[in-house]
């Protein structure tokens, strides 16, 4: 007998979303999160504000964990990790670790989407890039968002209000050597929305963002690079910065302003790299027990022609978000709205066999 | 003491080496006087930029996002270095433009705005900014004659009111003046400073004379109490000037009955059409060629005489920025160009809405100087080379600015060939011979 049950793996807003809708449309899931609390990054990287749109990360969140929270058909499983999995399209058996105590038990599924997203590119990992384990003033988008959240930007070094403060984008992507030769997709619009934050926190802040391209897709352009720059006051400079070096209690960042074919030195007070994504130790996790196939990046490959971007390479395991590349929220929420129509057709097609 | 290097601004990064160069009698040629610029951006400080977009009419400066469309359309910038772009990225790292040369180089032609996908204004920005400027007393010299002239004699070219209608003693036929006439008019002809006292302006103005007494207009012109539109001083920065002179015009124009009225230049028309109505006039104006195109059946029957005795003439079309770009009247000219007899109309590369400017515009007339100093050629020169590159022999004008700027480019750049010809001459040449 086929099971009728959608496993849900991540707790973040695409797994988050994917419950909701089978909810919706009455067909019972079980989302298997591994942190102690629901909500994915936005939560756990105490995100500010999300892209685009303004609204407070927490709240939004909350709005959606409440939707699947005492949900009759939703089966939350907090702390809990999947350690194997048999079976096929209808008939997945899978079993779940619960942390602490250890005890494992066995969950049917009759289909699978993976949520279990990204995570931010570590620019200490192998080379120390920019000097971010070194200076306290280096720091991420992902701090930043903290920083932000906080209400407090300041130095972290000295608690300073920042006279200035610059943006470097495509820390940890487009890149060859890393290894990460694709494009985030979202730091761009991050690094502006904080620029904004920063600007709004603290209006005698000078925000500069040197760029190679800025790739503000679709509305980002005209909601968040425009604003940033005509409203804010954001500074752009066409020129990626190569290095820092510490000066006195300043940062001196390093590069070539392209539009005018010169070198920079400029002192800077905070430095926030603009860290883009890579594939989630979940994700990757969760390629080798179901044995999905993955891209050379590590993400969920989808074997797709652009019309199926919830397939994987098994059929009956669906992804959904970030897990599956660089994804913008609007995009990991489509794609959990597709990831669940597409479980919710698989269940009820087996069970009406 | 000179300054630790770090804390020195310098803003040029060119290598600079002049070819020849004898100094105290020590020739010091070529790369014997080699200098070089600052190579290390040490800071962006945008606080002039910011100066600039707390302006109103400024704010625009800081919406450039540097895809520099406008640097390929800017006509200062193929003879010289000079674009919106520019001016934005120079302001971001610490040029002032209240004080910089730069400021005056922008002739408002408005082609820049066409393409700018920012909609990045130069038009307002540029006024604005000299505005500014012109209080600090910071204005080129030959300039600040123009408005001084102006102010005293209500014309840039310093000659005397009362001898405005001078040059209708010359015209042929008899031009009215309203005030004389003691009845209500057709048309009210605002005949315009060149037009009235500079001796080509004065040939295009007898000749629309004339042209308009042979399709039998009743019209008649204000004589000495017209004055200067000052458009020109406006976008150059003179606002106070600009305001009083247009006081005056409207408080003229008011005076007496007219049914339309027609400008024999483009700065003119874009004044009375466009900036007249913010302090309250507001009434139908037209370009001389858009009020001479409603006649064109008639005027093919006047027109009997070919232009060119020996053969069919070529003739280019220079648009004018503030006819054009600024209002939108290509055709008109056109028109009439093409039911001349004689006249093949070719155009040249960059015609309509690309079209060239002839740099007299937002101050340029009175700056022929001072630009001269930072580009590699005037505007008028760099077209007339292009008229002549689509082998034109004449190069035909519909703003009275025009004309001598293109006859003294045509001499400068040894192209006598070139004939410079308001629209009006050939037609009056057509009709009379």
């Amino acid at each position: 007998m086929p099971s009728d049950n959608v496993l849900i793996i991540g707790g973040g807003p695409a797994g988050l979303e994917a419950a909701r809708l089978l909810s919706d449309i009455g067909v019972k899931s079980t989302i298997v999160e591994k942190r102690e609390y629901l909500g994915g990054t936005p939560i756990a990287e105490r995100y500010a504000a999300l892209t685009h749109g303004f609204h407070d990360a927490e709240t939004m969140m909350n709005t959606m964990i409440a939707a699947v929270t005492d949900n009759p058909l939703v089966d939350v499983r907090t702390n809990t990790v999947v350690t194997a999995s048999e079976g096929e399209a209808g008939n997945f058996r899978v079993t779940l670790a619960k942390g602490g105590n250890g005890s494992t038990e066995a969950v049917d599924a009759g289909a699978v989407i993976l949520a279990t997203g990204f995570q931010h590119f570590d620019p200490g990992r192998e080379t120390q890039m920019y000097g971010y384990y070194e200076y306290p003033d280096v720091i991420t988008l992902a701090d930043a968002e903290g920083m932000l959240k906080d209400g407090h930007f300041r130095k972290p070094s000295n608690g300073e209000i920042p006279e200035r403060v610059c943006f470097i984008q495509c820390v940890g992507s487009r890149d060859r050597q890393i290894g990460n030769e694709y494009c985030s997709k979202v730091c761009c619009g991050i690094s502006s929305k904080q620029a904004i934050e920063v600007r709004q926190l603290s209006p005698t802040t000078k925000v500069f963002i040197f760029y190679i391209d800025m790739r503000m897709y679709g509305y980002w352009e005209n909601e968040i690079y425009w604003p940033a720059q005509e409203k804010h006051r954001v500074q752009y400079v066409k020129g990626i910065i190569t290095e820092i070096i510490k000066k006195g209690d300043r940062l001196l960042i390093r590069g070539e302003d392209t539009t005018m074919g010169r070198p920079m030195e400029i002192p800077m007070d905070i430095v926030v790299l603009a860290v883009g994504m890579e594939a989630s130790q979940g994700t990757r996790q969760m390629a080798q027990i179901f044995g999905i196939q993955q891209n050379k990046y590590k993400f969920i490959d989808v074997p797709h022609d652009s019309l199926n971007p919830v397939a994987t390479s098994v059929p009956g395991i669906f992804v959904a978000g970030a897990a599956a590349g660089p994804k913008d929220l609007d995009d990991s929420i489509g794609m959990a709205g597709t990831a669940a129509i597409k479980a919710a057709g698989l269940v009820r097609k087996l069970a009406l066999a | 003491m000179p300054r630790p290097l770090q804390e020195q601004k310098v803003l040029q990064d060119q290598v600079k080496e002049i070819e020849t160069l004898v100094v105290d009698g020590m020739d010091i040629s070529g790369h014997w006087n080699r200098m070089f610029g600052q190579r290390v951006i040490f800071d962006y400080d945008y606080d002039n930029l910011m100066k600039v977009a707390d302006l109103p009419g400024g704010e625009s400066l800081n919406w450039c996002y540097g895809c520099a469309k406008c640097t390929a359309v800017c006509p200062v910038d193929i003879v010289g270095d000079y674009s919106p772009r520019k001016i934005h990225r120079k302001t971001q790292m610490g040029i002032d433009l209240f004080k910089s040369d730069d400021l005056w180089l922008c002739t408002t032609c408005m082609n820049c705005l066409r393409v700018c996908p920012k909609e990045v204004n130069m038009i307002q920005i540029m006024p604005a900014v000299r505005e500014q400027a012109v209080l600090n007393g910071g204005v080129p010299a030959e300039l600040q004659k123009a408005f001084e002239d102006t102010a005293k004699t209500g014309n840039p070219l310093g000659q005397p009111q009362r001898k405005r209608a001078a040059w209708t003693d010359k015209a042929g036929v008899d031009v009215p003046i309203i005030a004389d006439l003691g009845r209500p008019v057709d048309i009210l002809w605002y005949v315009g400073s060149y037009p009235s006292y500079h001796p080509r302006g004065m040939d295009a103005a007898s000749a629309m004379a004339r042209i308009l007494t042979a399709l039998g207009v009743d019209f008649a012109i204000l004589g000495k109490e017209e004055k200067d539109d000052a458009d020109s001083m406006r976008l150059a920065g003179e606002k106070g000037l600009f305001e009083m002179l247009a006081e005056h015009n409207i408080n003229a124009f008011n005076k007496y009955e007219w049914n339309e009225m027609v400008v024999t230049g483009p700065h003119e028309f874009n004044a009375f059409k466009n900036e007249y109505p913010k302090y309250g006039f507001e009434r139908p104006i037209f370009h001389y060629t858009q009020f001479l195109v409603r006649y064109l059946d008639q005027l093919k029957d006047l027109m009997q005489h070919e232009v060119n005795a020996h053969g069919i003439c070529r003739v280019t079309f220079h648009d004018p920025c503030y006819l054009g770009r600024h209002n939108g009247e290509y055709e008109a000219p056109r028109q009439l160009l093409r039911a001349i007899p004689g006249v093949e109309l070719v155009e040249m590369g960059r015609n309509r809405e690309n079209g060239y400017c002839c740099g007299g515009g937002g101050g340029g007339m009175w700056l022929d100087s001072f630009t001269k100093e930072h580009t590699q050629m005037r505007l008028s020169e760099r077209r007339v080379l292009e008229a002549v590159e689509y082998q034109a022999t004449v190069l035909s004008v519909a703003c009275p600015f025009e004309v001598s700027r293109f006859e003294d480019g045509a001499k400068s750049t040894g192209n006598d060939q070139l004939k410079v010809l308001d629209i009006l001459e050939l037609i009056d040449k057509a009709i009379n011979g």
